[in-house]
């Protein structure tokens, strides 16, 4: 290939990086690049430059709610995965935070809170379960083979921290999707799609994001009877 | 079993991303604390308005958490790959919102100087410097220079769109291009001299 011909390439060699070739223009110049050691030198003498023009934006700080929101998905995407990878081999009680938690609510129950059917305010048909401990209140309501878990009177949460809800079904934990997150009254609300079989509800602080296992303090936790 | 937060922050980018590939949530929440703030501001530098900004920076990130495994090392930092799927997205984003006008200013010296104190690891201090030197750079170029390349990376036009644009020959927009890249190169190797 001749010098002048070559030119041709470098002049095409910017725009290809900063993306400004058309489909068949980059299809084609990258035809040229994988054979052209002279111009594989020029592309890797360039990169620094490209990689600095997204640093030299102003910063903006994202809003949390994109980092929570982020997360919120992420999870969605592995807990099904890891339910049914995972048919949990570990124990209920093999983990010390489950294990205090399992402690809070036998010393709940000595003291005769209020747990079990305790919700007579909606008349009939599954009665809501109602439990209230450290001052917070959390209530099922039934709803189909589900339901929605109610909590009142929450303390605001530290930024880097959010309440997470899991159920224990069969001897196995398992994470309530989506985490709760106290609104201005101290109240957070999440759905359990499927309440069958299961015996115990546990809310605990988890760090923002949530956690795969209960790995924090239980902050409330209900019987279910069966 | 997942690598637990603290486990996470102690790794390397590039380390990270075969955990990300193997679905570790812990990781990729590491990923966005450490490169979410740079993705945020790119893509409002782009798009020019913040929801769009978040809209764009979930969607970015969501396809990297989808699509870890495709994260190529031979290629370049984990933290410039992820920029450019940001800028990608954004990009496209502008598309479909067709007839969008790009921001176009590189006036950034005071912002620079109201960013947040909330990064003080060494690596973001490099990373403010480089910056620093970048925006001089491009602040150092002539301006038909720095306008071709605005409008290319940030703007998402084509060499044939600019030219139209500007009512120049394409020839001279990809040799402004070219120009203005190899001062910024200049610029860079001088400052790590």
């Amino acid at each position: 290939m001749s010098g002048s011909d070559h030119n041709r390439w470098s002049e095409d060699l910017a725009a290809y990086m900063l993306g400004a070739l058309t489909p068949d223009e980059v299809a084609e110049f990258e035809r040229h690049l994988q054979g052209c050691e002279h111009c594989q030198g020029e592309v890797r003498w360039f990169e620094p430059a490209l990689h600095s023009l997204p640093e030299s934006v102003e910063r903006q700080e994202p809003p949390p709610r994109l980092r929570e929101a982020l997360m919120a998905e992420v999870r969605a995407d592995v807990q099904p995965e890891q339910r049914a990878a995972k048919k949990r081999s570990w124990s209920w009680f093999s983990r010390p935070a489950v294990a205090f938690a399992a402690i809070v609510l036998a010393i709940a129950l000595g003291a005769g809170y209020e747990i079990g059917k305790g919700g007579s305010e909606d008349g009939g048909g599954a009665s809501p379960l109602v439990t209230h401990e450290n001052g917070i209140t959390m209530k099922m309501v039934p709803d189909g083979d589900g339901g929605t878990l109610h909590l009142a009177n929450l303390h605001q949460l530290p930024p880097d921290k959010v309440l997470e809800a899991w159920v224990r079904r069969e001897g196995q934990i398992e994470a309530v999707p989506a985490l709760l997150v106290p609104d201005r009254k101290g109240q957070a609300e999440t759905a359990v799609a499927d309440m069958s079989g299961v015996d115990t509800v546990m809310v605990t602080e988890e760090p923002q994001g949530g956690s795969e296992e209960p790995t924090g303090e239980a902050v409330i936790t209900m019987s279910v009877p069966q | 079993m997942a690598v637990r937060r603290e486990k996470a922050e102690r790794l390397a980018d590039e380390e990270l991303m075969p955990l990300v590939g193997r679905k570790d949530a812990e990781a990729f929440e590491v990923l966005y604390d450490r490169h979410g703030g740079a993705a945020f501001s790119l893509a409002y530098r782009i798009v020019g308005d913040r929801a769009a900004a978040e809209e764009v920076t979930q969607e970015a990130f969501i396809s990297v958490w989808r699509s870890g495994a495709r994260f190529d090392a031979a290629r370049g930092s984990v933290r410039s790959w992820l920029l450019s799927v940001v800028r990608n997205r954004a990009i496209d984003f502008l598309r479909s919102k067709a007839g969008k006008a790009p921001k176009l200013d590189f006036d950034d010296e005071a912002a620079l100087e109201q960013r947040p104190a909330t990064e003080r690891t060494e690596e973001e201090a490099l990373r403010r410097e480089t910056a620093g030197e970048v925006r001089g750079a491009i602040g150092n170029l002539p301006g038909e220079q720095a306008k071709v390349i605005e409008l290319a990376y940030f703007g998402g036009f084509s060499h044939s769109e600019i030219a139209q644009m500007l009512q120049l020959p394409m020839g001279t927009v990809k040799g402004r291009m070219r120009l203005g890249l190899e001062k910024i190169r200049g610029e860079l190797a001088e400052g790590l001299a």
